[in-house]
């Protein structure tokens, strides 16, 4: 969604058509689920695949997010996915399926050597951790090229604004309730950067009467213990506050200490 | 290019995850490029859908293999053309229409005329049957050979020189004239040895509602034209050798309109209403319908079958999809009217069990009803005023048909997928009315057909 | 995702009941129908599209067809063969 500050009707449809065509575009380009260089790159595990300057760009960064986030924040950790079903109320999975899972998983399996890419045989890469937050930037930047009126650019809860409105006062965004999910707990007013929400409330897993929140820790397999049920960030572009929003959720129990020690502005929801 | 996050530092000279995050990200997002470039190398333009039928009946019934092509092109940013390619050849006897008789019954029916004084041996018949000589009319330049089958007694009557190859092909054009609206359009042509079918289509598709809703509706005009061997017969007649009339029409107009709603993230819906009305010939110029003896059910005569030439035809039909994760619960549901009396109701029911990350099973039932059309008869009776519409067609009774199959498909890859699918379907009707009028009582009016079909498919898209 | 032979009527029983508990929250919240476009990621399964095996489908019709005296539905009534 895309809120564009003028009166101008053409002016806001065609910045609008551009943030769709844009987020399409990388929406279609990194999908998991249809034709893309995501799949080409998951069909040919077992072999190299040569891959263009974008998707080279976004693997050199998550290679930085996993060094920083001492290798839990894996875009191989996907594989987790073939046992571990987090629809509300899924079933957790046994010790000797996970352990047999974790084979497949894990940056250090990997072969990068910019542009050529080669993942172990059965393996699996996801750029959806970062994908939606550098769509909302990527997006935002080619509106910049169009106009300077002042706009917000929201994808499902990850958002960021080009500045304060026209009459100089901020923007305001609801905050949901993760209790009664679809009504507001909270308004917030934002008048510049980017806001990111890590954690999902609509997935888990119940074991032995414990919800289990949806982040898996990559070098073990089971989920994050202690973790924020959400942690929303504020940051100035929207791929830093959804990398530290996950980081922070990464920490399980140390996520607040994590944003105080970074001076990170940001909320937990437990 | 990515800046080197092990140098960065913040005000305090101390090393900050933050910083290297924030630095990483400028150089990220700096390195991107311009308005929307066509990165769309990835997706595929091109898919072929190929398949293969094996069609078998029991008894000696019909049999068909069908090899079917259709390939789907992607022109330019908003077009699709498309175009399918089938044979269908078949083999095998279908029911004439006539009742069994305890007694032997013989049938006969014109196949060929040649020039009089042409020498004519007992092969140029097919099926078991024996070639007669219909005696030309005075002066006639040419002379009629028709087929004379004789059926044994207590056997149900079929024709078994059913023999037809048809070839169809198509072609269609689907464009996106906004990103939610679509138009499209099609020709399609069929032929077989005594028919020809035009059509030509032509529809719309609106979306709503961030393509949560979607309206549709279409149009479709068919032509077809029917030139039977032997010609076709004036309905209400008695069978004999003789050719018959000339090539008739018939022509009918549809129309569709439906609605498809995304019901949730794992749930679509689809309710759909179609119309059609036809005119002209609608007989099967090779179906009898028999005269029986009021007091001993024996076969006094064979008419040809007569149908109105008009009809008249509605249907409703619900669909629900719905994504348990895994698998995929698959129910549709249809019901039909026309204005020949017939009423009928299917159920349609598929499981997609997901095997595991590729193949998959999809077991499926199909439960089908329906109620007689007002003219059907299983036989008139003699000396009674004939109707003006009779048909002993068993497509046009009360029966329900039960279809059970199984289908097994292992995707090969994101792009390909292979399939095969075996169903059985039976088709079973009231052979024994109650007030079935002396031998017919011993007779079964209407064998159940069953049939076995094999499907195979590969699909690519590239 | 894998599968423990002991688990898989249970696992389904669960998604079944799930899925229960997600169309009874979604028909009741607010107004409108549908799913955000993040969330068309199950909807853009071949299994779930409109007609998503539609050689598979003119087969069928084309059968039922000849063999029975109804048509039409998902598509045109039409037949386009002298089989009815």
């Amino acid at each position: 969604m895309v809120l564009v500050d003028t009166t101008d009707i053409a002016l806001g449809t065609h910045i609008g058509q551009c943030v769709r065509a844009e987020t399409e575009r990388i929406e279609a380009k990194f999908s998991r689920y249809r034709p893309s260089v995501i799949t080409s790159i998951n069909e040919s595990a077992g072999h190299s695949i040569d891959l263009d300057e974008e998707t080279s760009n976004l693997i050199d960064f998550s290679v930085l997010c996993y060094e920083l986030s001492g290798g839990r924040f894996d875009i191989t950790s996907g594989a987790l996915r073939r046992v571990w079903n987090f629809d509300s109320g899924g079933h957790a999975p046994s010790q000797m399926q996970v352990r047999k899972v974790l084979s497949f998983v894990g940056w250090h399996r990997v072969s990068w050597h910019r542009p050529s890419l080669r993942l172990a045989f059965g393996m699996e890469i996801d750029l959806g951790g970062i994908g939606k937050e550098y769509a909302v930037d990527r997006a935002l930047l080619l509106t910049r090229e169009l106009s300077d009126v002042p706009l917000m650019i929201n994808l499902g809860g990850d958002l960021r604004v080009s500045g304060p409105r026209q009459d100089g006062t901020s923007w305001r965004v609801a905050i949901e309730d993760v209790d009664r999910l679809g009504t507001a707990a909270g308004m917030l007013e934002l008048s510049h950067g980017a806001l990111a929400t890590s954690g999902d409330t609509y997935r888990y897993v119940m074991q032995d009467g414990r919800r289990f929140g949806h982040v898996l820790d990559p070098t073990t397999g089971w989920p994050i213990e202690h973790a924020p049920r959400t942690v929303t960030v504020h940051a100035p572009t929207c791929t830093e506050a959804g990398q530290l929003a996950k980081l922070a959720l990464l920490r399980g129990a140390g996520a607040e200490e994590f944003l105080r020690a970074e001076q990170i502005r940001a909320w937990c929801i437990r | 290019m990515v800046a080197d996050a092990t140098e960065a530092r913040d005000r305090s000279g101390r090393l900050s995850l933050r910083t290297a995050l924030g630095a990483a990200t400028a150089g990220l997002l700096a390195s991107g490029q311009g308005i929307a470039q066509d990165a769309d190398s990835a997706l595929p333009t091109t898919n072929i859908d190929t398949g293969v039928l094996y069609y078998h009946e029991n008894n000696g019934r019909v049999q068909a293999i069908e090899p079917q092509l259709n390939i789907a092109q992607k022109v330019g940013e908003d077009g699709t053309l498309s175009l399918g390619v089938s044979a269908d050849s078949l083999t095998g006897a279908t029911p004439l229409g006539a009742v069994p008789s305890s007694l032997p019954q013989t049938y006969v029916r014109p196949y060929k005329i040649v020039p009089l004084g042409t020498a004519v041996t007992t092969t140029t018949a097919s099926g078991g049957s024996t070639v007669v000589i219909v005696p030309p009319a005075t002066g006639a330049k040419s002379q009629t050979l028709a087929a004379s089958t004789v059926v044994p007694a207590n056997t149900y009557p079929l024709d078994s020189s059913f023999r037809d190859t048809r070839y169809a092909g198509n072609i269609g054009w689907e464009q996106a004239l906004t990103s939610n609206f679509k138009v499209n359009g099609g020709l399609a042509y069929s032929k077989e040895h005594d028919w020809r079918s035009e059509s030509a289509t032509l529809g719309v598709a609106q979306d709503f509602n961030a393509h949560n809703t979607t309206l549709t509706a279409g149009v479709n005009y068919e032509s077809d034209l029917s030139f039977p061997i032997g010609g076709t017969p004036t309905p209400l007649t008695a069978m004999n050798g003789n050719w018959k009339g000339p090539d008739a029409t018939r022509d009918e107009w549809d129309a569709v309109v439906g609605l498809t709603q995304v019901m949730s993230r794992r749930w679509l819906s689809s309710l759909s209403y179609s119309y059609a009305q036809s005119h002209g010939y609608e007989n099967d110029p090779y179906k009898l319908i028999s005269v029986v003896d009021a007091v001993s059910g024996q076969p006094t005569a064979q008419l040809y079958e007569s149908r109105p030439d008009s009809r008249r035809k509605q249907s409703i039909f619900l669909d629900n999809k719905v994504h348990l994760s895994q698998d995929v619960v698959d129910l549709s549901l249809r019901g039909y009217k026309d204005d020949w009396g017939i009423k009928s109701f299917t159920g349609d029911l598929r499981y997609r069990y997901q095997l595991g990350p590729d193949y998959y099973l999809e077991p499926h039932a199909r439960f089908y009803k329906q109620g007689a059309a007002d003219f059907f008869h299983y036989y008139l009776v003699a000396d009674q005023p004939l109707p003006e519409y009779a048909s002993a067609d068993t497509r046009l009774a009360k029966f329900h048909g039960l279809t059970y199959g199984l289908k097994f498909g292992l995707p090969l890859n994101e792009r390909s997928e292979f399939n095969v699918r075996v169903e059985y379907y039976n088709q079973h009707g009231n052979g024994s009315p109650a007030n079935a009028i002396g031998q017919l009582r011993q007779q079964n009016l209407f064998p159940d057909l069953t049939a076995i079909t094999v499907l195979f498919g590969y699909s690519y898209a590239f | 995702m894998k599968r423990m032979s002991g688990h898989w009527l249970q696992s389904r029983l669960l998604s079944l009941a799930a899925l229960a508990g997600g169309l009874a929250a979604s028909t009741s919240g607010c107004g409108v129908l549908g799913a955000k476009p993040w969330d068309h990621d199950l909807l853009s399964q071949r299994a779930m599209q409109v007609n998503p095996y539609p050689l598979e489908a003119a087969v069928d019709d084309h059968i039922y067809f000849s063999k029975e005296a109804s048509s039409g539905g998902r598509t045109f009534a039409g037949g386009g063969c002298g089989c009815n």
